[in-house]
């Protein structure tokens, strides 16, 4: 088949397939890397110092961040703890209303035999 | 240390072999895994705050102030400059502080102005979304990473990087492929005739399709990638997305190479009717660098 070339931003998919997450990348790592034809990987550090910045990471959009992180990450720490501590009262209850489930169970399979 | 891929979520994509050398620069820190939970809160500050920051798009070698028009980030087109530290420049343009969000329009905008930049300019393109609060802070990017971004700026002179995907039309290849193997062709017969029973053929017949189409979309790739080998620097091989896809690669072209690739490409394309190439270029080439900082407060 015939091709032609396409200019690279009319596509969104390749454009997004690019930006997010190549090219300088500021994060945890400290590494700079060339993939050529004879794949030099350079390390160095890199470290810039008293930075205060902004960053936005692709993160939202990426495929490898599970979706509930940000909601679980958000949340403050008294508000889980909270939960936490109603949870377990949840359990204990259950756990005491359980304790008589057994004997009902007991006497309910015991009924046909008699 | 060259072998722990820097690839985070890029680690799917990073399916060529590397051949890796590692050179290293300076004492790196031991790299620590990477921690799948983002930044600590800290290091993102509010996202709403009155204050104006500076975008990055790209860093280029340049001593002198350059100016690319109105074309940046933000609704009104916001003017790119340029911010120095010695020979290097950062391409940036003004955008409220905040969280930028990978809008289409905004994503477009960061590589629209890469693709102005590099009419003229060897770029390192900067992955998407990086404001900084203030000038300094970039001038402290630049020399901080001096080394780096020479390096790279250096070999990636002249290069340019070009797209190219190839499908193919799985059902017909499979039709091609009943027809030409004969083991698969036998068996294909052996379900229709069959009374009782298929499940064990038919699950025969599954394995020995996928088989040969792998196989198949290996030839093609492997014959796709020898072919351009002496036009192009260097190329990677993305993961392929989606079952149509056969192929997802990139490659780094020298300048004076351009047209001899572009022919070949077309080439190519050309003797295979039964697959579709998605051919995309010239682009920054993100695919070829991969430079990652880390932040550091003193």
């Amino acid at each position: 088949m015939a091709v032609e070339r396409a200019a690279g931003g009319t596509s969104l998919i390749d454009v997004l397939d690019r930006v997010l997450d190549k090219g300088i990348v500021i994060d945890a790592w400290v590494r700079v890397s060339l993939v050529g034809i004879d794949l030099i990987t350079v390390e160095a550090r890199v470290v810039v110092a008293s930075i205060d910045t902004y960053l936005k990471y692709s993160e939202a959009v990426s495929q490898s961040v599970p979706v509930a992180r940000p909601a679980l990450e958000s949340r403050p720490y008294d508000e889980i703890a909270a939960e936490n501590q109603a949870l377990r009262a949840e359990l204990a209850s259950v756990a005491t209303a359980r304790q008589s489930i057994p004997r009902q169970t007991t006497a309910r399979r015991r009924r046909p035999g008699l | 240390m060259a072998k722990k891929s820097p690839a985070k979520k890029a680690a799917v994509k990073r399916a060529a072999p590397r051949k890796t050398s590692s050179v290293k620069l300076a004492s790196v820190k031991a790299p620590r895994e990477r921690a799948p939970i983002a930044k600590p809160a800290a290091d993102v500050p509010h996202a709403v705050d009155s204050g104006k920051g500076k975008y990055v798009y790209c860093v280029i070698q340049s001593a002198d102030l350059l100016k690319f028009g109105a074309a940046g980030i933000g609704d009104n087109g916001s003017e790119i400059h340029t911010i120095h530290y010695r020979d290097l420049a950062a391409v940036v343009s003004d955008v409220p502080l905040g969280i930028l969000d990978s809008t289409r329009e905004n994503v477009l905008a960061h590589e629209r102005v890469n693709e102005i930049v590099m009419r003229d300019h060897t770029v390192i393109p900067m992955s998407f979304g990086t404001i900084f609060k203030t000038r300094d802070d970039i001038v402290q990017l630049l020399r901080s990473a001096y080394d780096a971004f020479g390096d790279v700026l250096t070999k990636m002179r002249d290069k340019m990087e070009f797209g190219l995907k190839v499908l193919w039309d799985r059902d017909s290849v499979v039709k091609d492929i009943e027809d030409e193997d004969e083991g698969i062709h036998r068996l294909k017969n052996e379900i229709a005739s069959q009374k009782g029973s298929t499940y064990f053929a038919r699950m025969q017949y599954g394995r020995a399709i996928d088989a040969a189409l792998q196989q198949r979309s290996e030839r093609y790739g492997s014959e796709i990638l020898d072919r351009l080998r002496d036009v192009a620097v260097a190329s990677r091989i993305n993961k392929p997305i989606g079952d149509k896809m056969i192929m997802n690669a990139a490659f780094l072209v020298s300048r004076d190479l351009e047209t001899a690739f572009d022919s070949r490409v077309k080439n190519i394309a050309s003797e295979h009717d039964k697959l579709t190439f998605k051919y995309t270029g010239p682009w920054p080439p993100y695919n070829f660098v991969n430079i990652r900082l880390k932040l550091e407060r003193v």
